[in-house]
């Protein structure tokens, strides 16, 4: 396939500091590129180069076929249109006035705008959605209704190409997804190819075929979405733990970024382990794995949300069956990890036929004389569903040294305690 | 198209408003001429057309005070009016800056300033019908220029914060050097101030000459830059971005102010206002885009200099009040009540 953009060798330096180091890739025609990377990597600097607006100290760009600096800004400006981040426009146009702008490079200086410019202008604003407020003030709209009238203003350019600065980091969800659907059908059904800097990896995830990642200056790596976005090649430029996983709705790659690699690093040597499900261990896990504390869980079924929690942050888990009853094989992984931890926690979870065996695991854990609390929030929450056994079972643990604890932060507090 | 024919008619509404407000002006005076004859005596003005007017009724000297007097401050009021609202407009675009007018890279402090020293070193002498102070006055201001804008270049780009500040800076370095030399040779303060406040007393026909063509080729060429300056209220990146050479039209559009500005300056000293209240003026009326706003606009302050002028010949006479005071005057609380009305952050 043809190139839409080459870069070669690039270098930008301002003052003394290298902003852009040393990059070359390429990309192709028609297709939908994101540039991520973290705060200071360089990727609105790389934007602005391949936008002409700033010029590198080293290397070219090969804009379709030809050098940019052979292109005049008129000419240019009919190849490749640029979407800022945010626009401020001093004084009074409407609307329209703006998107019509976009025709300046095909009209010649003393000629008028024909039909056509003007059905041109028209077709973009109602691509866009913005046809409605035609007469209305650019100042007088909101920013996300700005944003799409810049980008109409850009697709009356009839480009080729389309360069666009972090276009939604100052819309909602709803205009931001509006925004970038817009440029999908844009990218598929006129063929435009879209380079856009995007902070949001998620959505960069979901909407571009292929991804640059920028670190510092560097390119780390190009390509596909799919082979880019994985925790390793990641890690490169965000300093994180994080989970991928795929999204069940939108079936696209997700990030889930768990917490800074720094913090990490100071383990606590206590174990803890957690009898929960269906969510009310949620909370628990993920600030007593932030902590440093070791976890485990169990026994949970598979596919509770609490067990796919602790998939993602790698836990041990005595795992059974989805909607099953806890088995003598499960309960035995979950003494076994109950008895290499320090403390036993049972939240809230609902105590049903189905896992009922994990009281057991309570006593077991209290005739061994470890500590044993259940957490306790919320006291109208109606957790037994055993008729009443679940609940004299509790009483009983309660005698032998079951300590009640109410809500998460005094639980934490009673962990700070052991050493 | 709906909209070139309002930008047609408010231009027509424009154009018979100047010829109301110069009838009127070429009335007003000491000697009483009848509006008649004085339309008349304009008419036959006029080539071609003036050969058919008869004016063997008018009594000679009234034809040659509104010929040799009157006519020409109309038509040097209305030229300064017009330039500097022009060049206003283009600037206050240009620069994304309300608050900016013909002198803001340092062309009014330039001008006085070398108007101060012709006065100073008593060069009151005429070439060619022409004062040296205004001489002085004309490469003060493009010297003010001159280093403003090299002050201002960063590599070959010009940067609308570092322009103001130059301007800024320059101006204030300059009007220095001017109140210098008016402690120095106190007696001719009293020049020195009414000439930095401007005025059109006894000026003639000469005047014209001078400034007639390179405020008119200056309009022009403001004019053919009029679809830039609208797309550059996107903002400079934005505007290269949508095919204007940025730069270019950075260089062409300061270069022509300052020198429109200084040949203003040079015929009538430094008149404040017009050149920031009128394009905020017909910004108001007739909108932002400069196809219209730059015609208008200068139309506008050609109207409304004759106009103050009038005022500022005739309102104690025979002493005449330098116009400038006339057009603070009046623009600042016309200004601010338009403020008022529209309610809008300029």
């Amino acid at each position: 396939m043809a190139k839409s953009l080459i870069a070669n060798n690039l270098t930008f330096k301002y003052d003394e500091s290298t902003i852009i180091d040393n990059i070359s890739f390429e990309i192709e025609k028609k297709s939908f590129v994101t540039i991520i990377g973290p705060n200071g990597s360089g990727k609105s600097t790389l934007l602005k180069l391949l936008a002409a607006n700033l010029e590198p100290e080293k290397g070219t760009i090969i804009l379709n076929d030809n050098e940019l600096n052979d292109y005049s800004t008129k000419s240019l400006a009919k190849e490749m249109a640029v979407v800022p981040q945010e626009t401020n426009i001093s004084y009074d146009f409407t609307v329209y006035d703006i998107v019509l702008m976009g025709r300046n490079p095909h009209i010649k200086r003393f000629k008028k705008e024909s039909p056509q410019d003007l059905s041109i202008v028209k077709e973009a604003m109602e691509a866009t959605n913005t046809w409605y407020l035609r007469d209305r003030n650019i100042n007088e709209i909101s920013g996300g209704e700005r944003q799409r009238v810049i980008i109409a203003k850009a697709i009356a350019q009839e480009p080729k190409v389309i360069l666009l600065d972090e276009p939604t980091s100052s819309l909602d969800i709803h205009h931001q997804i509006e925004v970038l659907d817009l440029l999908k059908t844009l990218n598929k059904e006129k063929g435009v190819t879209i380079v856009a800097v995007l902070h949001d990896m998620n959505l960069a995830a979901r909407y571009s075929g292929e991804i640059i990642l920028m670190h510092k200056g560097n390119l780390i790596t190009m390509g596909k979405t799919e082979a880019v976005m994985t925790v390793e090649i990641l890690q490169q430029a965000y300093e994180m733990e994080m989970v991928i996983e795929r999204n069940s709705y939108t079936g696209c790659l997700q990030i889930h970024p768990i917490s800074l690699i720094k913090r990490q690093k100071e383990l606590k040597n206590v174990g803890v382990h957690i009898i929960c499900g269906g969510g009310t261990g949620k909370g628990l896990i993920q600030t007593l794995v932030d902590r440093g504390y070791r976890v485990t869980l169990g026994v949970v079924n598979k596919g509770d949300s609490d067990w796919e929690l602790g998939c993602m942050y790698n836990l041990e888990m005595a795992e059974e069956m989805p909607f099953s009853e806890i088995s003598d094989n499960s309960l035995q992984v979950a003494h076994k990890l109950a008895n290499s931890t320090d403390v036993v926690i049972m939240t809230e979870v609902p105590i049903g036929w189905g896992n009922y065996k994990n009281l057991d695991i309570l006593e077991a854990q209290l005739n061994q004389g470890k500590r044993v609390y259940q957490l306790c929030s919320n006291e109208n929450i109606k957790f037994d569903y055993t008729g009443g056994k679940g609940l004299n079972k509790i009483q009983l643990l309660r005698e032998k040294g079951l300590i009640v604890v109410e809500g998460k932060d005094k639980m934490l507090e009673l962990l700070e305690e052991i050493k | 198209m709906k909209k070139e024919l309002k930008f047609a008619n408010q231009i027509v509404l424009l154009l018979l408003l100047l010829f109301l407000v110069i009838a009127v002006a070429s009335v007003i005076g000491a000697a009483n001429i009848s509006i008649f004859n004085s339309i008349k005596i304009i008419f036959s003005q006029i080539p071609i057309l003036g050969k058919n007017i008869d004016t063997s009724g008018i009594p000679q000297p009234h034809v040659a005070i509104i010929t040799n007097i009157r006519l020409p401050r109309i038509f040097l009021a209305f030229l300064v009016g017009y330039g500097l609202s022009i060049v206003g407009v283009a600037l206050q675009g240009l620069l994304k800056n309300p608050m900016a007018d013909p002198y803001i890279t340092g062309t009014s402090s330039g001008a006085a300033l070398g108007a101060a020293i012709a006065i100073m070193l008593k060069l009151n002498r005429v070439i060619w019908g022409f004062g040296i102070v205004s001489i002085f006055a004309f490469f003060g201001a493009l010297l003010a220029t001159l280093i403003v804008y090299n002050l201002a270049k960063v590599k070959s780009k010009v940067p609308v914060t570092t322009l103001l500040l130059a301007g800024i800076a320059t101006g204030q370095f300059f009007t220095a050097i001017m109140s210098f030399i008016m402690v120095i040779s106190s007696k001719d303060v009293t020049s020195i101030v009414f000439w930095t406040m401007g005025s059109f007393s006894s000026r003639g026909w000469n005047h014209v000459q001078v400034a007639f063509l390179p405020i008119i080729i200056g309009s022009i060429i403001i004019y053919v830059f009029a679809k830039d300056l609208n797309v550059l209220l996107l903002g400079e990146s934005t505007a290269q971005n949508t095919g204007v050479n940025v730069e270019w039209v950075k260089r062409v559009i300061l270069i022509t102010s300052a020198l429109l500005t200084a040949f203003a300056v040079s015929v009538s000293g430094i008149i404040g206002f017009v050149g920031l209240i009128i394009p905020h003026v017909m910004r108001m009326l007739v909108g932002p885009d400069h196809r219209i706003l730059i015609p208008a606009s200068g139309l506008m302050g050609g109207i409304f200099l004759i106009a103050a002028d009038t005022v500022a010949r005739t309102v104690i006479a025979p002493t005449e009040i330098p116009v400038g005071i006339i057009t603070a005057l009046a623009g600042g609380p016309f200004f601010i009540y338009l403020l008022r009305k529209t309610k809008k952050v300029i």
